[in-house]
């Protein structure tokens, strides 16, 4: 009786374990983890519906989406790089941003043809040391905009046709505006952002877009002109002075919510991204418009255009095939279509935004002449970004003075070794 | 008669005694073994980490690949020029140690004196310790902003010209951070201090009281004396705490900015680790931290035994 008990209970377990074995085996369910820092923006939006259309399409594989801090994220995504506990899919910024990480990247040349490559517009930052020969890290999610966005009510209300276009005519809107009682350009954090103060890096760009040509950028990475040049100075101080002119709220490093203030009609600009255009769309409707930030003595004529974030696949993901999958599917006709949907713009060839407010962002470039440039913190040294992202702020909120800030800048590439910031990227 | 031997050959003969006795050398043998668990744990957990710290302050480490090199990563941190303000930073964070202590020692004082509605203030002031650090850090950023609760009072006191805006200037960011601090290790420190005054004899304050003692010479000359060992306790630990566990706090607060204001060495770590990425830079802060730290408690403690 005894031994029979012991048979029975041996095949039950047998019988358990052989099941088991056989739906694991049978489903080959794989499942992906996806990383994103996008909050609730449209860049969300598009993650989440792309991992769904990508589940109907690919019934074997399911795809968790995980939306993680974005004060933290790259923080998260590099610890869990180092323990392989990751994700298998993660946000990436392009430019220096994945080069910072390519340690952890699979470079997904050897997975994409040379046609489905050259179907990506901004390929060469999306590499290595930009040079799309030696692979790419990145698959783009869309075409982005560090952009100006403003109210036209409001700058009617005070008298105002035209967004400005240059310094003087910012100086000389913000006095009309101030005069109609309402915030000339509000400035601090939203509650997505990815600090608690203003991130200077939007604003910088176009600051130094107002002084040099693109190819120049290059000149800041590797040193040759200086962060303390008085050119950048002189760029810095008028932008430091917008606060002391009242051309801000006085709270700039600690204000939250500015994208409310600026859709409740309390200020007339904000420098921000073409990520929040649709919300500003949606609760401004075509009473807002894009503007290039016109931080230049002559009309602005840079415009910050440039495909600032994608997804990468971990090199320790253990489902690689199937994540480069969801990369294929993002190129492809369905995925694109989700993408605008979502109110972004696309970096692959052969699809457009219909989006109102994007188009008169594409056309700055397209129409108006005016010449695109990466976003500054992709093509500099991560670590200056890093110390940018203190001590502009603390010289905008008038703690320390120019000089200061941008030696601090100096100071930080200085230390850097020698080869990065020589001629290749690294 | 044998003549009276000195005391040291009594201790040498009991030592000799102890380690050929089979029943001693099997307790040691036992006890030996009961520690080992312990042994490992520390050693698995504690040792080996600190070793490993002091190992990669002397790499260059990205956090998977690290090459040696040397002092190089000290001389690197020592002429960062944001680490000197660090080390400023957690320099006067020091300066809060002594009020986080003295506030919480006056006050139980006066709840030991058994004052009116004792019970509620203790129960009151042991609050904050069991509120988590981002949340007294979300409730200090509310009371500190521009247009928050400290400007909303001195708008209502007539003060309103005042505009402090402490969380936007290094210096008062710095403060902000501080006060928040005392205020959130004021129940621990309170609760220790109580338990320091139960184990005090009342008969030593009756007899005091006698002698025409009042209650600031009764504080002064008995309480805190026969206190020493608790405050040396609280010391330690509201140093410890400030130099190690205020980075949630400062990282809802301020973020380590504005500029590098609140970024003291712990914060510093992480930036360095986390954000930049140079775990080696990281692993080095991490053992000047480790040293400092241990340096001023050393300090301490050889301060008091003096005294002693």
């Amino acid at each position: 009786m005894h031994k029979k008990l012991i048979v029975l209970l041996i095949v039950a377990v047998a019988l358990a374990a052989g099941s088991a074995l056989a739906a694991t085996s049978g489903s080959g369910k794989v499942t992906l983890t996806l990383w994103h820092n996008y909050g609730t923006e449209a860049n969300a939006v598009a993650a989440v519906n792309l991992a769904k259309a990508f589940e109907k399409a690919h019934p074997n594989i399911s795809v968790k989406v995980v939306s993680q801090p974005a004060a933290n994220y790259f923080a998260l995504l590099q610890a869990s790089a180092i323990s392989k506990t990751g994700p298998d899919l993660g946000v990436m910024w392009t430019g220096l941003f994945a080069i910072k990480y390519q340690k952890f990247l699979l470079n997904l040349k050897p997975y994409f043809s040379s046609a489905e490559q050259s179907k990506i517009n901004s390929l060469r930052y999306m590499a290595p040391n930009f040079d799309p020969s030696k692979g790419f890290l990145v698959m783009p999610l869309e075409n982005q905009f560090y952009m100006g966005f403003y109210n036209k009510a409001l700058l009617r209300k005070a008298g105002l046709s035209a967004a400005p276009r240059n310094w003087s005519e910012l100086y000389a809107a913000c006095a009309k505006l101030k005069a109609a009682r309402v915030i000339p350009m509000v400035y601090g954090a939203d509650p997505q952002a990815i600090q608690s103060s203003p991130y200077p890096w939007y604003d910088m760009s176009y600051l130094l877009a107002g002084i040099v040509s693109p190819a120049q950028w290059k000149d800041l990475y590797t040193g040759h002109m200086p962060w303390t040049s008085p050119r950048i100075a002189a760029q810095m101080t008028k932008w430091v002075s917008l606060r002391k002119k009242g051309c801000t709220n006085k709270d700039v490093l600690t204000k939250t919510n500015i994208l409310g203030a600026f859709i409740k009609g309390k200020a007339a600009m904000i420098s921000d991204g073409n990520w929040d255009a649709a919300t500003f769309q949606k609760a401004l409707g075509s009473k807002v418009a894009p503007f290039v930030l016109p931080f230049s003595d002559r009309p602005q004529k840079g415009v910050i255009q440039y495909s600032g974030d994608g997804f990468s696949v971990l090199k320790y993901s253990k489902h690689q095939k199937e994540a480069v999958e969801f990369l294929k599917f993002m190129m492809s006709a369905a995925g694109q279509k989700i993408i605008i949907a979502a109110g972004l713009i696309p970096d692959i060839k052969g699809y457009s935004t219909t989006n109102s407010l994007s188009t008169q962002m594409l056309d700055f470039a397209a129409k108006q002449g005016s010449t695109p440039y990466p976003m500054l913190d992709n093509v500099i040294q991560p670590e200056v970004v890093t110390t940018g992202q203190k001590q502009l702020d603390a010289a905008f909120g008038g703690d320390i003075s120019v000089n200061a800030a941008l030696k601090s800048l100096k100071a930080t590439l200085d230390q850097l070794p020698a080869d990065r910031k020589g001629s290749i990227y690294k | 008669m044998e003549a009276e031997q000195p005391p040291s050959t009594w201790r040498h003969r009991r030592l000799r005694h102890r380690q050929t006795d089979p029943l001693a050398a099997q307790r040691r043998r036992v006890g030996l073994l009961f520690t080992l668990p312990g042994v490992g744990l520390i050693g698995a957990l504690l040792i080996y980490p600190i070793g490993q710290t002091v190992y990669h302050s002397f790499t260059s480490w990205d956090g998977i690949t690290s090459r040696w090199v040397g002092g190089a990563t000290y001389s690197h941190l020592v002429h960062n020029p944001e680490f000197t303000q660090v080390l400023e930073n957690n320099a006067i964070l020091v300066l809060a140690i002594p009020v986080a202590i003295a506030f919480p020692l006056a006050v139980a004082f006066l709840i030991h004196g058994k004052i009116r509605g004792w019970r509620f203030f203790r129960s009151v002031f042991f609050l904050p310790t069991a509120v988590s650090w981002v949340v007294i850090g979300f409730i200090s950023v509310r009371f500190f902003a521009n247009d928050g609760i400290l400007q909303h009072l001195l708008n209502n006191v007539g003060l309103g010209f005042v505009h402090p805006d402490m969380l936007s200037h290094e210096r008062s960011a710095l403060v902000a951070v501080m006060i928040t601090f005392v205020w959130s290790m004021f129940g621990t420190n309170l609760i220790i201090f109580l338990a320091g005054m139960a184990t005090i004899d009342e008969e030593i304050y009756d007899a005091a009281r006698v002698d025409g003692a009042g209650s600031f010479s009764v504080m002064f000359r008995i309480t805190i004396p026969l206190l020493k060992r608790f405050v040396q306790f609280t010391f330690i630990i509201t140093l410890i705490t400030a130099f190690t566990a205020l980075f949630s706090l400062i990282f809802v607060m301020t973020g380590g900015g504005p500029g590098y204001g609140t970024t003291t060495l712990e914060f510093f770590i992480y930036e360095q680790a986390f954000s930049a990425g140079d775990f080696g830079l990281a692993s080095t802060a991490g053992v000047v931290l480790f040293v400092a730290v241990a340096a001023v408690t050393l300090l301490q403690l050889r301060l008091l035994r003096i005294e002693d």
